[in-house]
């Protein structure tokens, strides 16, 4: 055996692998081409010439997100990465790289850096220093990490044979034909455990000896790397960064299983692989490592390449065989299997790149290494392509056995928004979604099977709340259906139909029975068809029906599409996103027209507070506005609040409010009592007076509001606006009765015998405790409680030095009215600025008045001297991982630090107390909040529960969508009749696209400015000018304009 | 029987009419495979033309019509899904003038004056920086529509002065 040929290769490989010069690496992927790494790579090349620099072509590292990626090593100094570099950048690299003080300034800048790198197969260490960069492994993308497939990738030039035999390249290949016998390397695989990367995990070990007890003259050995799959892109990088590894471990599959023809299978849209992988053949044959008599040993070998041309089956490996033979790629019944009778009739084994890749490292180390990482029944590590709405996404190999939250929050860092992350998609069309609820189960074959989905080859999609479930399940089915070979009926047919009621769902057609027809199909597919393509494709719609049936219920029943993505489902996304499905592109579009009564009277409609809801909504309609991608969201909130402060200067609302109460209709007989005049309640007042419903309203406070008028403050809420729009109430004949407390002056019992409906709107407003010592002592206050005093005249007088401990909006609301008092105020938080849950405005706005923020605080205690309160004890955090909320968690630091103040505000949220309800068969979650139908709001039989009561704190709008909702299934269940829609009214408008837009930024209300605000409670927004609003309202983009646009009351 | 034969026969080289019919459709100028064509691949690897007309209409790589001298390709991964493609491809449809486009209906369109093609890919793997979009070969990562449509006009004029 030719070991000097080796060996020589190796000098050779190793003078650019850790070169005694400086050297720049470029990661040169596909994905680093397609973000310009090409042209960094050419002005690299440029900037170093006639200087003694290597400039140098890699494979990718992986971190896909921070493209094009950069290594520049120093000898005897780490390897530094930078991610994201431009062309232009180039020279500075340069000279980095000859100059020291270049170097030095240029370091710091660095994402991290490798003081040393395990190849697995080799180890080298490449130098010390820059104690302030971080390690690769302590990012918290590659933390966690064990590179043993991507051994190479990122660090070595993937078309240098050299380079890859100066990492310990090709030295499996040599220890198994020169010292092993085929059974041996057969039984090595096998005691190492690995398992099928391709996705089904079936052992590769008894797999080979299956391949291998068949006699026969001539047999092959194929690789699939035709990864069909969407979302999956490992293979792809794993033959364009480091070729040579499959190439080695191909061989030695070959030796074992008595192969002499090996040929490679690659898709045709990866072009740069199918390049790269030619070389690294064309170079391994000229070596000597392929062809006849490898290493000048008995055993031959001839090695292509056969290029797919797009057809997902062929991943299936009969219709792969199909496929290099020349035929249409269709499956056929297994047996014969392919190990008998494959390609041309003669054996074959067929495994994925990813398996190949394995093999090298689990021969040159042995069994008991590779058993190392991952677990008992899975071990090893996996590629996963982590992709889809998460901060990072590339290309990550961890230990089979992680937790999934590790690699989403941890690895991804979450979605990198405010968005909520839903689920995770693994396998492709063949997986399933993976509630987010379910993210601690740990990543092996086994565990996703239990949750339905598949390990697949890898692909790992993260969706967040804009993504609808439905949508996805379609999705699939729509490209499993298009891509099945047709060669048996289950899969054909059955596919096509389950697209069908599919389709029929995302687009508002279905019946409730679709469901049912739906789950029985997917479980004919699967249990009859005859290749793992069908036997699959129905895991996307049964995983989704198992944790997201909701989603279906709200699609068919419900006529909505929550996640805005459905577009036959929604007018507009910003209708969608409000929890009213107020038309605003509607009453826009009217008051661009200029006929300002109509638009009141259209918003009035959908909302009955649109002055209050204007000045303090969440403003969920602004989240989803198409016109943020131009330039800002339309701030449609001071538009509708200066509708409705216009209509009542002029005093037109008289009028709309004559029309609704003449069109109520005629009284049904039936009563219904509501718990809490608060958002939620009133809303549901409303629409049950217009339907004919005598309706009273129980309050335990003296007047309506609930937290608009006890806990708003009137500098965001003036009560005149909310004074003057509940008129409305008694003009349509709704009942109040005040000072009256569900369950201390008059029993839940009680209510319910007087009413034929009981509707729950009580909120949430108990506040949380710290759960600390000090929290009894005099001049501790509960932040809503306090308010509420507040607004009620009957708090007592605040000292001088006030500190509030919270980052919420109630925490601000009283920190800026305890500055408006005079105060010296503090907000203590656990987390930093940017990850405070209160609104951003309301934030800047404290900061302007004076208030003093500390963040990264977490309360010990509260201290006291003679029972009074004296400061409080924190401990200081450090912004940690990513936690489930999206946000870096919180970790305590060995610091404590101690605020002086006279009063202790505690505003850490609240709670629902419900105690009330108990014996009257309405259940509660553990934390207290009501369960309730998510569809009807109903709780039990003849009580429906909405608002806070239900969600927990959420916002204002929320609260009043449930009431519009429980109103309508309220008088469906009682009046056995569908009339809702009858309470909205058609205005007639525009319906012409608006022209080409031009960027503009939305226009600002003038305001109260800071210097003024002591001691005034006056609004301190003023609100819109006439110009300002029509300037305004000309923003939107009309997204309603669509020829599938429904109405939102439809 | 039947697979006593086949082992019998000269075995072609692996993947050889995949290989032949990729070739052919790249040489030919409008990127497809017209019935001469077919008739000549069959001619000359001695395949049937039933066989050849079986394989081009199978996979999604042949296209049967003439392509537009600029092919725009928009990725339908699930990663690409997830992050706005459909809308990518909707917009694109129509500011080409084929508002009713449906992907599941029909797989590629092109437009009159054979200046583009349109077409989806099942996934270009290049997931980690969805949406992609391939114009003229080139690949575009983090499309937006207005992005989009801005190349579709520069391409335009440039074919026009």
């Amino acid at each position: 055996m030719n070991a000097q040929l080796l060996a020589t290769k190796a000098y050779n490989g190793m003078a650019t692998v850790h070169p005694e010069v400086p050297a720049i690496s470029v990661g040169m992927g596909t994905c680093g081409i397609g973000n310009g790494a090409d042209t960094l790579y050419d002005a690299l090349v440029d900037a170093a010439t006639g200087k003694n620099i290597i400039i140098k072509k890699a494979g990718c590292f992986g971190y896909c997100a921070l493209e094009p990626l950069l290594m520049v090593y120093h000898p005897d100094r780490p390897v530094l990465l930078f991610g994201d570099v431009k062309a232009s950048q180039a020279a500075d690299f340069v000279r980095a790289a000859s100059d020291e003080a270049a170097y030095a300034a240029l370091a710091p800048r660095a994402l991290c850096k490798l003081s040393s790198w395990d190849f697995r197969t080799a180890a080298i260490t490449f130098g010390e220093g820059f104690p302030d960069v971080p390690e690769w492994n302590e990012l918290p993308f590659f933390k966690g990490q064990e590179k043993l497939v991507m051994r190479d990738c990122g660090l070595i030039d993937p078309e240098s044979l050299d380079e890859y035999v100066a990492v310990g390249g090709y030295s499996a290949l040599a220890r198994a034909i020169g010292s092993m016998s085929p059974d041996e390397v057969i039984a090595e695989i096998t005691s190492a455990g690995l398992r099928g990367r391709g996705g089904a995990g079936f052992p590769t070990g008894v797999k080979w000896q299956m391949m291998r007890q068949n006699e026969a003259t001539e047999r092959y050995i194929i690789c699939n790397a035709d990864e069909g799959d969407p979302g999956a892109y490992m293979n792809r990088n794993e033959i364009e960064s480091d070729p040579h590894m499959l190439v080695e471990g191909m061989a030695i599959g070959a030796y074992a299983m008595g192969a002499s023809t090996a040929i490679v299978y690659v898709r045709a849209e990866y072009p740069l692989a199918v390049h790269r992988l030619q070389k690294a053949i064309a170079d391994a044959t000229e070596a000597g490592l392929l062809g006849d008599r490898v290493l000048g040993t008995d055993f031959s070998l001839t090695m292509r390449i056969v290029s797919g041309a797009g057809a997902f089956v062929c991943g299936e490996e009969t219709a792969l065989i199909a496929s290099i033979e020349g035929r249409a790629g269709r499956s056929s019944p297994r047996p014969p299997f392919p190990a008998a009778k494959g390609y041309l009739g003669k054996p074959t084994n067929i495994n994925n790149v990813e398996t190949w890749c394995n093999v090298p490292v689990i021969l040159a180390r042995g069994a008991s290494y590779f058993r190392r990482f991952g677990t008992d029944r899975s071990p090893g590590t996996k590629v996963f392509s982590l992709v889809g709405k998460v901060k990072n996404t590339g290309l990550v190999e961890l230990p089979l056995g992680m937790p999934l939250s590790d690699i989403v929050y941890g690895m991804g860092e979450g979605t990198g928004s405010r968005k909520r992350i839903k689920a995770v998609q693994t396998g492709g069309p063949s997986g399933g979604c993976i509630p987010a609820d379910k993210f601690d189960t740990r990543v092996d074959y086994e565990a996703l099977a239990e949750l339905g989905a598949i390990m697949g080859s890898g692909g790992m999609v993260v969706m967040d709340e804009d993504n609808c479930m439905v949508d996805v399940a379609r999705y699939f089915v729509g490209f499993t259906s298009a891509e099945s070979c047709g060669a048996c009926a289950p899969c054909r047919e059955g596919l096509s139909q389950m697209l069908r009621i599919l389709t029929a769902i995302t687009r508002g057609e279905a019946r409730a029975g679709d469901i049912a027809t739906l789950e029985r199909l997917s479980r004919v597919v699967r249990d009859s068809s005859l290749c793992g393509l069908g036997q699959t494709a129905a895991n996307p719609v049964l995983t989704t029906l198992r944790y997201f049936r909701d989603e279906y219920e709200n699609h068919i029943i419900g006529g909505r599409c929550a996640a805005g993505t459905c577009e036959a489902l929604f007018s507009a996304l910003c209708e969608n996103s409000c929890p009213l499905h107020m038309n605003i592109p509607g009453y826009l579009a009217l008051m661009g027209e200029g006929r300002l009564e109509e638009a009141f009277e259209l918003s009035l409609r959908d909302n009955p507070l649109p002055g209050v809801m204007g000045r303090i909504c969440h403003f969920h309609c602004q989240m989803r506005c198409k016109r943020e991608t131009l330039d800002e969201p339309v701030a449609q909130g001071e538009l509708h609040r200066y509708l409705a402060d216009t209509i009542y200067k002029i005093g037109a609302q008289k009028a709309v409010w004559a029309r609704l109460v003449d069109e109520k209709l005629p009284s049904n007989g039936l009563k219904v009592a509501i718990i809490g005049a608060g958002p939620a309640g009133l809303s549901a007042g409303f629409y049950l007076a217009r339907l004919g419903y005598e309706v009273t309203i129980f309050e335990s406070r003296p007047a309506a509001g609930g937290i608009l008028r006890y806990g708003i403050p009137a500098y965001r809420l003036p009560k005149e606006v909310l004074d003057t729009e509940l008129e409305l109430w008694t003009l349509l004949g709704v009942t109040f009765v005040f000072n009256t407390a569900v369950g201390v002056d008059v029993s839940v019992d009680a209510l319910s015998s007087r009413h034929d409906a009981l509707i729950v709107a009580s909120g949430a407003h108990a506040d949380r405790s710290l759960g600390v010592p000090g929290e009894e002592l005099d001049g501790v206050h509960a932040g809503y409680a306090w308010l509420e005093e507040f607004a009620l005249g009957t708090a007592p007088v605040p000292r001088k030095r006030a500190l509030v401990i919270g980052g919420g909006n109630v925490a601000i609301d009283t920190a800026r009215t305890l500055a408006r008092l005079d105060c010296e105020v503090r907000v203590a938080y656990r987390r930093s600025r940017d990850d405070m849950p209160a609104n951003a405005v309301e934030i800047k706005g404290a900061e302007d008045e004076g208030v003093r923020f500390e963040y990264s605080l977490q309360p010990l205690e509260v201290l006291g001297t003679a029972g009074r309160v004296v400061g409080a004890r924190f401990r200081v955090m450090r912004a940690g991982g990513v936690d489930a909320s999206g946000r870096p968690a919180p970790v305590a630091t060995d610091q404590t630090v101690d605020i002086p103040c006279d009063d202790v505000y505690v505003a850490v949220g609240e709670r629902v107390d419900a105690s009330f309800l108990s014996g009257t068969g309405v259940s509660v979650h553990t934390d207290g909040r009501i369960r309730r139908d998510a569809l009807t709001c109903k709780a039990s039989d003849s009580i429906w529960a909405i608002g806070d009561a239900v969600t927990g704190p959420a916002t204002a709008a929320e609260a009043m969508g449930l009431g519009k909702q429980a109103a309508r299934a309220i008088d469906e269940a009682l009046m056995k009749r569908s009339v809702f829609a009858s309470l909205f009214k058609d205005f007639g408008y525009s319906m012409q696209v608006p022209p080409e837009p031009v960027e503009a930024l939305a226009m600002r209300s003038p305001e109260v400015p800071p210097s003024q605000r002591r001691g005034c409670f006056a609004e301190i927004s003023q609100g819109y000018s006439g110009n300002q609003a029509v300037a305004e309202a000309s923003r939107c983009l009309r997204c309603d304009i669509r020829a599938n646009a429904r109405s939102p009351w439809r | 029987m039947n697979t006593t034969q086949e082992s019998e026969r000269t075995a072609p080289a692996p993947g050889a009419l995949l290989s032949a019919l990729e070739n052919a459709q790249r040489e030919n100028e409008y990127d497809y495979l017209p019935e001469s064509i077919l008739r000549r691949v069959a001619a000359e690897t001695g395949e049937a033309l039933s066989r050849v007309y079986s394989v081009a209409t199978f996979y999604s790589f042949f296209n049967l019509k003439p392509q537009g001298k600029h092919p725009i390709v928009v990725c339908r991964g699930t990663a690409c899904h997830t992050r706005g493609s459909l809308g990518l491809l909707k917009e694109t449809a129509d500011k080409l003038g084929f508002p009713d486009f449906r992907e599941d209906e029909e797989s590629s369109f092109t437009t009159e004056d054979k200046m583009f093609s349109v077409r989806t890919v099942a996934c270009f793997g290049q997931c980690a920086l969805a949406p992609v979009v391939s114009v003229d070969g080139a690949m575009y990562s983090r499309m937006t529509p207005a992005r989009l449509c801005a190349l579709i006009d520069d391409i335009r004029r440039g074919d026009q002065s």
